[in-house]
């Protein structure tokens, strides 16, 4: 008999007695959707918690500001910078020619005068104040701990689009909550330009209206608005055609203030902060923080993964139990099997193929059952969440969930299925016939 | 030239036992037969006198314990538990007083299930089972599972599957046992016309003592041993 028939056989055989398989079935179901439950609520949970680690940017992001690094704070997550330092297209040339280094995202700022047309809980106007646009390039946004809490982000090269950060919520009185309400608004923003008339300083602006598009939580740069690349370099560059680049406005000199660079991998990010350290930059990334609560989080993996496994294990032995039965109450049967010239291995085949089929069935609806379930918690979750005012989390099942899940629970019904199926193939053929 | 249907039966001082609770039970004892191919010979004797293990041993669902057993020029105590079961595929019919098909699969599924063990293709197996079907008066029931046929019906499939690989013996244990006297001579007709039309050599156990008569050849086990009943 080849595999395909013997499948067929046993598949035909589970499917046209369910009443025998739907108890089997069952106990794995329930196993296999405790164990899909538990890691993907835990895989979601360390999404979220490693997520807020690094304020939505890859976990092997560096940022590098543009400033010297103090020698006595290089190998602390939240380094201080040293003195200032301009970073402009040679250094990030250097930066970005490192082997380890996967990308590298320039972020630039300059300052702004903002009139919003908000107005605060008392219904009383919120007056012009100074704000810094920070602009990056926002092809590359994936790569920066930007995240989107409402709207969108402005669209690539536009200078009529931005997005404002909480503080700008904060200072209209608003919270996190009421991002969507700012969405669809508009500022008027000036880029301050200092000129000499007739023999004093005076500021001038060069106005601009612009649209939110979108609420995020950003942590590239220091500031309220986030915006492109295009947009601040107009600004900056009409601030810099003035006659006082720095004092005044306190105008930075370094072309980009700052710099994200991504590692190759969390492994890398010790390394690739020393040899930017090397270059002349001060560093900083939460790598400690990150692998500290990393290793809390393998720990709690571990034992929820094992609960599962046990369930699953508890499951097989369930599988056994059963399938040894089936052995007893079939033994004509096998008989038959035998009297009608199957080998030992043909028997043992098809008693191994159906316990596969019931693992099989058990996984796949397990799988399903268990991110049913994972999506109820994720709801339950997400409303206690809001009460708190926080944004919720997205349920994901991770693919390697749905696969280990359903593989796993085939792979551990054969080898539950692998005694009955053992004592089935050495059963005599003699069970065909009656004595006498 | 001579042309030879069937298989040929030779057995020389079969000895057969059994451990039981009581002791050791001599079923067969020094039992010599010789039954010639093509031939259609019944069994008879009395509960427990060693008729089934008889026929297990002829047709190779347990090695003879001692003496020899020849079966179309197969030896059968030489052969290993693998060989057993190549000798049972491609040699020997079996239909059982129980029927013994798989409750899970219609009639056709059943006929095809030992054309496949035989690693017949699947276009020639259903055609296979369809011809056996047709043979059987049962082309209607082949999408049939076993408990929505009747008896009659149930052993009719049996014998077609029993000749599904073109066997040389068809060993037949008390297959009207558990049938009425109509679906009875239907089942015994058609027994009957296999050593003619399908060239195999019939051994049939019966307590019938009318359908033993019809038989060419009687034999009676008696004391672990076979006596030839006069026709």
């Amino acid at each position: 008999m080849t595999w395909r028939d013997a499948i067929g056989l046993a598949v035909t055989t589970v499917r046209r007695r369910p009443g025998r398989a739907v108890l089997t079935v069952l106990a794995v179901t329930l196993a296999a959707a405790l164990l899909t439950a538990l890691l993907t609520i835990s895989t979601t949970a360390e999404t979220r918690v490693l997520d807020q680690l690094s304020s939505g940017g890859p976990l092997a992001g560096i940022k590098v500001a543009a400033a010297a690094p103090d020698p006595g704070q290089v190998d602390r997550d939240n380094a201080q910078p040293g003195d200032p330092r301009n970073l402009d297209d040679a250094a990030i040339a250097q930066i970005s020619d490192l082997p380890d280094v996967r990308d590298v995202v320039p972020i630039v700022s300059a300052p702004m005068y903002v009139i919003t047309p908000a107005r605060d809980r008392d219904n009383r106007r919120i007056g012009p104040f100074r704000e810094d646009i920070v602009g990056v390039d926002l092809t590359k946004v994936n790569q920066l701990p930007v995240t989107v809490v409402a709207g969108r982000l402005p669209v690539e090269g536009s200078t009529s689009e931005v997005a404002v950060t909480q503080g700008y919520l904060d200072r209209l009185g608003l919270q996190r909550t009421d991002a969507p309400l700012v969405v669809g608004t508009e500022l008027q923003m000036a880029s301050p330009q200092v000129v000499r008339d007739v023999g004093r300083d005076r500021v001038r602006g060069r106005w601009v209206k612009v649209g939110i598009v979108g609420v995020v939580a950003q942590e590239a740069g220091n500031g309220q608005i986030l915006g492109t690349t295009e947009l601040v370099n107009q600004a900056r560059d009409w601030s810099r055609a003035g006659v006082d680049q720095s004092s005044a406005l306190e105008l930075p000199t370094s072309p980009y203030t700052g710099l994200f660079v991504v590692a190759r991998g969390i492994d890398n990010v010790s390394l690739v902060r020393n040899q930017i350290t090397a270059i002349g930059y001060s560093t900083s990334a939460p790598e400690n923080l990150v692998a500290s609560v990393r290793r809390y989080l393998r720990v709690v993996e571990i034992v929820l993964s094992a609960v599962g496994i046990i369930a699953l294990v508890v499951a097989a032995l369930g599988i056994t139990n059963a399938m040894l039965a089936a052995v007893r109450e079939r033994r004509r049967e096998i008989g038959v099997l035998k009297a009608i010239g199957a080998r030992d291995r043909d028997v043992y085949r098809v008693f191994l193929l159906e316990a596969g089929t019931l693992g099989f069935i058990g996984g796949v609806l397990g799988t399903a059952v268990g991110w049913a379930i994972a999506g109820i918690v994720g709801r339950v979750v997400n409303g206690y969440l809001a009460q708190q005012r926080l944004v919720g989390v997205q349920i994901t099942l991770p693919f390697a969930v749905v696969v280990g899940g359903i593989i796993g629970s085939t792979l551990l019904a054969l080898a539950a299925g692998t005694l009955p199926a053992v004592r089935a193939a050495r059963l005599p053929a003699r069970e065909a016939v009656g004595g006498g | 030239m001579v042309v030879v249907s069937g298989a040929a039966i030779v057995v020389r001082n079969l000895s057969h036992r059994f451990a039981s609770r009581a002791g050791t039970v001599d079923v067969l004892s020094g039992l010599d037969l010789d039954i010639e191919a093509g031939a259609y010979v019944a069994l008879v004797g009395a509960s427990g006198a060693g008729k089934s293990t008889l026929l297990s041993v002829l047709g190779g669902l347990e090695p003879p314990q001692q003496g020899s057993v020849t079966v179309g020029g197969a030896d059968l105590g030489t052969l290993c538990r693998s060989e057993l079961a190549t000798f049972r595929r491609e040699t020997v019919g079996f239909v059982f007083q129980h029927f013994g098909l798989l409750e899970a699969l219609t009639a056709s599924e059943n006929i095809e299930l030992a054309c496949s063990l035989a690693r017949l293709a699947p276009r020639a197996r259903r055609q296979r089972a369809a011809d056996l079907l047709a043979a059987v008066g049962l082309t209607d029931r082949a999408r049939h599972r076993p408990v929505e046929l009747s008896g009659g019906e149930r052993q009719r499939v049996a014998i077609a599957r029993a000749l599904a690989n073109r066997p040389q013996l068809v060993l037949a244990d008390e297959p009207t046992g558990n049938l009425d006297d109509e679906s009875t001579l239907l089942v015994v007709d058609l027994l009957e016309s296999l050593p003619g039309e399908h060239d195999c050599t019939l051994v049939l156990v019966t307590h019938d003592h009318a359908l033993a008569r019809r038989a060419t050849r009687r034999l009676r086990l008696q004391a672990g041993r076979a006596v030839e009943e006069s026709p």
